[in-house]
């Protein structure tokens, strides 16, 4: 059991990097590419439909983290806690900002938001980079930054490729795969890494069965849905986004 | 204030907030998906536009939910890893369902149903709604499931330093639980009833173009608000039958909590009942009772935040009742300068939000379903609402 519960949070991980990459790509490129309105108004509509879907295997993972792994959760929360705090203030902030921006039709209530969502994804990626960077030395350090510079570019190429991919007036080119293979490389690194600490730290084989059987039902629809939003959102169109 | 006291203001800041967006959005989010079915089945223009204005206002709303959650789903490793160190093989389960499966599922059919407006077929559509409505229970139940545990620790047995779960049954049937969830789905059934009253008597007292429209939406409301506070009521009174004796004897705060929110609430459900209940055909047209409708709309969210304190009060000085202190969950590492610098950025930008939030609400309420954009079609002018 504690083999299938490594495997599931192995996939919520590297599946946020190459889902939720993206989306915090698009916001790394949003001051450099949103020339004007339209093209920030595009870039946004265009993760809009697959934030809300791609965002909850973070927090997916944080349930697995407490309830498959409890001694570890604290433990790794402590030791990285400033940073911790500022990614879930940069979350916060991205979030706020898609929900916020449009809601107001003033250029400076829409400016205002749109940097928080700049501000915020790139809070994450860095953010990222340092945790992983932590996670694989066992200390947090500013060494950690270079790291994060790597995960920000990596995903900011990853928004480049899908916004390619999904807008017909944006010259991004490259294949979307490829780039969420990069985009989810360092946390697949540090997985590798870690698998055997990981294992070591399970909870109890009873608390993970009955974890498990709990799960097990609802898995198909879990799927199901992430497959519906690919399939209903997967071709662009013209429709107006609220985001 | 020493740490222990910063990391307890924090999580009941940051919880009390969440809370208020929770429980307007466990209210609303069957409103709406109703009005959706109706739409389905009647293709009625009344219908689509109550609920694409209901839904403009839940999904604001909503968002906050989610932002306020996360920061306090975070905190349980941050501040109180105790918790997770004594009974993490039990808590956690609950509330890795809640996250894993409800939360993840509830967003994800979000999506669906705010993008897929005119995109999905009409019955998916519909289908996405009840599936947030289903999964946000879902997530009451569990995070009831997590709290009533540390009420009551049943289900589970002390080896050691730390707890384990011996008995799943006895977990999900906890005494603590039977009464206080539906009591808290009554009183979020009561709040979105009377913020729907509130802000159709705004429209109504003001004579908008919408009549039938927010008609409609203040019956609807009503019955919600009446349903809601008999449920809440007597869902309370039924917890007496389990709250351990002496529970509210010499705690101030746990006790000014209880002792209000039954007085606001008996006052509520007298009123709601007893004079709105029998006026329900007359009230959309009595615009004399609308400024009262209007001002009543914050007390659920005030009585709502007095029944938690009651509860999570009244629990002092345990976190989990006689296995835990909250002292002693606290984590070990936690200095001043770690818990100062989280209770700023937390509190304060949730704050913030949550003040734009409101105000955002405020003004879709005031703007009226004109140019609501949830659900606008592409031809359609969005006025950015």
């Amino acid at each position: 059991m504690d083999i299938v519960w490594l495997a599931v949070f192995s996939a919520l991980l590297i599946g946020y990097f190459a889902l939720e990459g993206f989306d915090l790509g698009v916001g790394l490129l949003l001051p450099f590419l949103g020339r004007d309105r339209d093209r920030r108004d595009a870039m946004i509509g265009a993760i809009a439909p697959f934030v809300l879907a791609n965002e909850v295997w973070l927090v997916a993972l944080a349930g697995v983290l407490f309830g498959v792994y409890p001694s570890l959760e604290a433990e790794v929360l402590l030791a990285l806690y400033p940073l911790v705090v500022v990614m879930l203030l940069s979350w916060v902030l991205r979030d706020a900002g898609l929900w916020f921006r449009r809601r107001i039709p003033a250029q400076g209530w829409r400016s205002f938001w749109e940097f928080a969502i700049f501000i915020g994804s790139l809070g994450l990626a860095l953010g990222w980079g340092m945790a992983l960077f932590a996670l694989a030395t066992g200390s947090l350090s500013w060494t950690g930054l270079a790291l994060g510079g790597f995960v920000a570019v990596a995903f900011a190429y990853h928004g480049w490729t899908f916004l390619g991919r999904r807008l017909t007036s944006f010259p991004g080119g490259g294949s979307p795969w490829l780039s969420a293979v990069l985009a989810a490389a360092p946390a697949v690194i540090v997985l590798v890494g870690a698998a055997g600490y990981l294992l070591e730290h399970s909870a109890p084989s009873a608390t993970l069965t009955t974890l498990g059987l709990m799960v097990v039902p609802f898995a198909p629809i879990m799927v199901g849905a992430q497959v519906l939003v690919w399939r209903t959102f997967g071709k662009a169109d013209r429709m107006p986004s609220f985001f | 204030m020493d740490v222990l006291d910063i990391a307890r203001l924090q999580f009941a800041l940051t919880g009390s907030l969440h809370f208020l967006f929770v429980v307007l959005t466990l209210g609303l989010a069957p409103l709406v998906a109703i009005m959706n079915t109706r739409w389905a089945r009647s293709g009625n223009p009344v219908h689509e536009g109550m609920t694409r204005f209901w839904g403009q206002i839940y999904v604001i709303n909503y968002a906050m939910g989610i932002v306020t959650g996360l920061v306090m789903e975070f905190q349980f490793g941050l501040s109180w890893s105790g918790l997770a160190h004594t009974a993490g093989d039990v808590f956690g389960a609950p509330l890795a369902m809640e996250t894993l499966v409800a939360f993840f599922l509830e967003s994800t059919f979000l999506g669906l149903w705010i993008f897929g407006w005119h995109r999905l077929p009409k019955w998916l559509h519909v289908a996405s709604i009840w599936m947030v409505v289903l999964t946000a229970y879902g997530s009451a139940f569990f995070i009831m499931v997590a709290n009533s545990f540390l009420q009551n620790p049943a289900g589970a047995t002390r080896v050691g330093d730390h707890l384990q779960l011996t008995d799943a049954g006895a977990l999900l049937s906890n005494p603590q639980l039977v009464f206080a969830l539906p009591h808290v789905i009554g009183a979020a059934l009561f709040t979105g009833g009377m913020v729907m009253m509130g802000a159709s008597a705004y429209h109504l007292r003001r004579r908008t173009p919408d009549l039938e429209l927010f008609t409609r939406s203040l019956r609807t409301g009503l019955v919600a608000a009446a349903v809601g506070i008999l449920l809440a009521v007597a869902m309370g009174y039924a917890q007496f039958s389990v709250v351990p004796e002496g529970k509210f004897e010499g705690n101030t705060g746990a006790g000014i909590g209880l002792g209000f929110m039954i007085l606001l609430g008996e006052l509520l459900m007298f009123v709601v009942l007893l004079v709105m209940l029998p006026m329900i055909k007359v009230l959309p047209r009595w615009r004399w009772t609308h400024p009262v409708l209007i001002a009543m709309t914050p007390l659920p969210f005030v009585i709502s935040i007095l029944g938690w304190m009651a509860r999570e009060i009244g629990r002092q000085p345990w976190m989990i009742t006689g296995e835990l202190t909250v002292a002693d969950a606290l984590s070990p590492g936690l200095t001043q300068p770690m818990i100062a610098m989280s209770f700023a950025g937390f509190v304060g930008v949730l704050a913030m939000l949550a003040i734009v939030d409101y105000v955002l609400i405020v003004r879709v309420v005031r703007r009226g379903p004109v140019g609501t954009a949830l659900g606008a079609r592409p031809a359609e002018p969005v006025l950015s609402y």
